[in-house]
């Protein structure tokens, strides 16, 4: 028994001295093993910011940053930020690493993951380099992918900003959405923020767009810089507006609007191409044509996939000016074609004629779906001419 | 629903694609050792399962609640080891006194596994790898019974081998090294299958 | 002890009684870290410097240590110097630490060095335990390399990293993969067995109780052992 305890001790004296020698291995290589673990996990941001003596994580908590900002590392000599940019390309979110310098340019950006369909964003980072705010605008799109080109120099653009508001400055990190929405909130609060673009049936000089209150409260006019607010009554809230007898006046107009359905039956030539025609009061046309988007199956002009065609609808005057013009439907090639429900590209029309209509930047990378949303226009104007000669019958 | 895909996943890949013995590399010296014969092989393999299911049920919360809590990461080593060599004399003394039958089947081959490096690489692998516990224990079952296959297998193998006449370079060990090859070859055919198996 | 005999100490571990090529010890680490000769290499050296501290360690503790108690004591003290390496590669060779990964912590139970202990270190010097453990972890580091050279060259066309050019359309994959590593060491053995002729050296000396792969053995002495077990 004596004999046993002796063997014991014996035995826990070693693990005892094995535990400190290990111990005190422990305490000088634990700072190295630390040390080579964060320079690791670091070696991505140095590639972004190849001068960089070393990074440390920014609490972003006090700041009110760009959405898209999820992880900021500020280099330790001040030289700037390296940020993790989580955003929403086409297909799926895109992470995007990029290194801002103080003086407001970019050091490096560089895609972690995406899913994306062309895989050229990889490098498409290396593009950024020494860019400034303005200058990333001006770096070339990837070729048909549009969105992704765009998610990207958005990230790259939300990086400088974030930039500035960790620097102590302010910027606008609204995105245009948000601009707008704040806007028309302003002009007209009893809207209660929630407001669709009204389609235009009227002539209405000056006006570049009309967005309606959906709780019915009134309209916001869009004029250049200026939003003005008016309520269904016709009474104009926003201060300052030149002509607010003008506006009272559009309003009563928008308001009375009630359109007159064309039984198409009458003209055998449209009924192909047109789905739907009305009429104004004040006698101008609205009308919905179709047009062949990309891919041309034979005779039948549709999208081969889904069957479906191009739906335009456009409101014209009956001397053929061309008030508003919207995609109501297509199913053309997810980001390519699928730019013509943009309103940058439809908004094109307004206020063009049949002389002139052609006169419009084409979607690049979708020459197909151009071609057909101008065969929609045109069918429109086909359209026009054949009712205005109906309704003098 | 979910946890038990995963916990599929775990058990089948451990037996047959990250099989110990044959893509790994754990646990050859019994492998080579001790599969000469069927009834061998059978009760070395189930003895090595029980040791690593046993020896990860108990590595696993003195890794997660005493060492991790005292910031004693590096006496892993020594403390699974003395853990599993423990396990293996408290097991062969019941066996013995509790079914000796059990014992002379199993017991055996007891005293082998203490310094069988696929018990303490799967104490280790599973805390390295973040399993959980009940993970834990379906990678250590799925080691045990990839183990027990590639020795049931091998055994066959060997007394084949055993009949036929060899170059004398290649008796004994070389020859059977090389008929390892082939097996593991074949289960190289596994890569792959069992990440999709849901998918 | 005289210098010839040192010698022959030191020389045994390397040729003689090679542990990997000829006792066929510590066959797992052999066939998982000789895919590349730079894991081979720090395999080989991690488990010298281990075999070395461990005996020197082992025989100055020869007097000390019980012998009822032998093993559980052998393991722990082995055990803390596979630990205190694996620290010291994780902190000043972290790349040789993600290569060799859970086998730089099965050195523990790798039996070359359990096997040096039983045998050698609780009965010699320290010197001689040294010398031993410097020779059989050559010896082991060498087998390794000499492996690994073969995979990496055929396999995948370079050597310890540097890319081979003339090499890189002949390259056998297979060689790199687990099987490959089997069949290769198999040819090892055999070559080295039709060197020697078979002349493999009697070792009553050598612990093969702690070894299962007695059964295997060609020495004639282990083999009755595994078979009965």
């Amino acid at each position: 028994m004596i004999r046993n305890m002796k063997n014991l001790s014996i035995f826990v004296c070693i693990c005892t001295a094995i535990t400190l020698l290990l111990a005190i291995t422990n305490t000088f290589t634990a700072p190295i093993i630390e040390k080579n673990q964060s320079a690791s996990a670091n070696k991505a941001l140095f590639a972004l910011m190849p001068d960089a003596s070393g990074f440390e994580q920014v609490d972003t908590s006090g700041y009110t940053l760009p959405a898209t900002v999820s992880e900021i590392h500020r280099e330790t000599s001040g030289l700037g930020y390296v940020m993790t940019l989580v955003t929403s390309g086409y297909a799926s979110d895109m992470v995007i690493m990029c290194g801002v310098r103080t003086d407001g340019t970019v050091s490096g950006a560089v895609c972690l993951s995406s899913n994306e369909t062309l895989g050229k964003e990889k490098t498409y980072g290396e593009q950024f380099v020494n860019k400034d705010a303005a200058a990333v605008d001006a770096v070339d799109v990837i070729g048909g992918a549009t969105k992704t080109t765009a998610a990207y120099k958005n990230a790259v653009k939300d990086a400088l900003n974030a930039s500035i508001i960790l620097g102590g400055g302010s910027v606008d990190i609204r995105t245009e959405e948000e601009i707008l929405a704040d806007n028309l909130a302003a002009a007209l609060p009893a809207g209660e923020e929630q407001f669709e673009r009204l389609f235009l049936v009227e002539v209405l000089d000056g006006i570049d767009a009309v967005y309606k209150a959906e709780n019915g409260a009134g309209y916001v006019f869009v004029m250049g810089e200026q939003f003005a607010g008016v309520l269904s009554n016709g009474t104009v809230v926003t201060e300052g507006v030149a002509d607010p007898a003008a506006l009272s006046g559009a309003v009563q107009r928008l308001e009375a609007v009630v359109l007159e359905e064309i039984d198409l039956s009458a003209y055998p030539d449209l009924l192909n191409t047109v789905l739907s025609a009305k009429k104004t009061p004040s006698g101008n046309f609205v009308v919905e044509t179709k047009g062949a988007g990309y891919g041309i199956k034979g005779g039948n002009e549709y999208h081969p996939a889904s069957g479906e065609y191009i739906v335009v609808r456009v409101s014209m005057t009956p001397n053929g000016k061309i008030i508003d013009c919207l995609t109501v439907s297509e199913a053309e090639t997810d980001g390519l074609g699928d730019a013509c429900a943009d309103e940058k590209f439809y908004g094109q029309f307004v206020g063009k004629t049949e002389e002139n209509y052609t006169e419009i930047d084409a979607i690049s990378g979708a020459t197909m779906t151009t071609d057909g949303y101008k065969q929609a226009i045109e069918r429109a104007f086909a359209a026009l001419s054949a009712l205005r000669g109906g309704a003098q019958q | 629903m979910e946890q038990f895909k995963i916990l599929i996943v775990i058990l089948l890949s451990s037996v047959f694609v990250d099989n110990y013995v044959l893509c790994r590399f754990l646990g050859i010296c019994p492998f080579l050792g001790v599969s000469k014969k069927l009834n061998q092989a059978v009760g070395m393999g189930v003895a090595v399962t029980v040791v690593m299911l046993l020896a990860t049920a108990v590595t696993w919360p003195i890794q997660h609640l005493v060492l991790n809590a005292l910031g004693l990461g590096y006496l892993q080593n020594i403390v699974f080891i003395l853990i599993i060599a423990t396990l293996v004399q408290i097991l062969e003394m019941l066996l013995r006194r509790l079914s000796p039958a059990l014992y002379t089947g199993l017991g055996v081959y007891l005293p082998l596994i203490t310094t069988n490096c696929a018990v303490l690489g799967v104490t280790i692998n599973n805390i390295n790898d973040g399993y959980s516990f009940v993970e834990s224990a379906a990678s250590a079952l799925g080691c045990g019974l990839g183990f027990l296959l590639a020795m049931v297998l091998f055994s066959g193998l060997r007394s084949r081998i055993d009949e036929t006449n060899i170059p004398a370079p290649f008796r004994g060990l070389a020859v059977t090294l090389i008929a390892a090859s082939f097996i593991s070859l074949a289960f190289m055919g596994f890569g792959g299958i069992v990440e999709n198996i849901f998918a | 002890m005289n210098k010839k005999n040192s010698l022959s100490v030191l020389t045994n571990g390397i040729l003689k009684e090679n542990p990997t090529l000829v006792l066929i010890l510590g066959t797992c680490p052999t066939l998982a870290t000789t895919t590349t000769v730079t894991g081979a290499l720090g395999m080989g050296i991690a488990a010298m410097i281990v075999l070395l501290c461990s005996n020197v360690f082992i025989s100055l503790l020869r007097k000390v240590i019980p012998e009822t108690m032998r093993i559980p004591c052998y393991i722990v003290i082995i055990a803390g110097f596979v630990t205190i390496v694996k620290m010291l590669v994780q902190a000043f060779f972290p790349g040789l630490y993600e290569t060799l990964g859970v086998y730089l912590d099965l050195i523990t139970v790798n039996c070359i060095i359990l096997g040096r202990a039983e045998m050698f270190a609780n009965k010699n010097s320290v010197a001689a335990s040294a010398l031993d453990g410097i020779g059989m972890g050559l010896g082991f580091t060498l087998a390794l390399t000499a492996m690994a050279t073969i995979r990496e060259v055929f396999g995948a066309a370079s050597f310890a990293g540097a890319s081979i050019p003339f090499l890189e359309n002949y390259t056998i994959a297979f060689l790199t993969k687990a099987p490959g590593g089997l069949l290769v060491y198999g040819l090892l053995i055999a070559l080295v067995y039709a060197i020697t002729k078979g002349k493999a050296p009697a070792k009553t000396s050598f612990s093969c109780s702690g070894c299962p792969n007695a059964a295997t053995c060609h020495i004639e002495t282990c083999s009755g052992k595994g078979d009965e077990a």
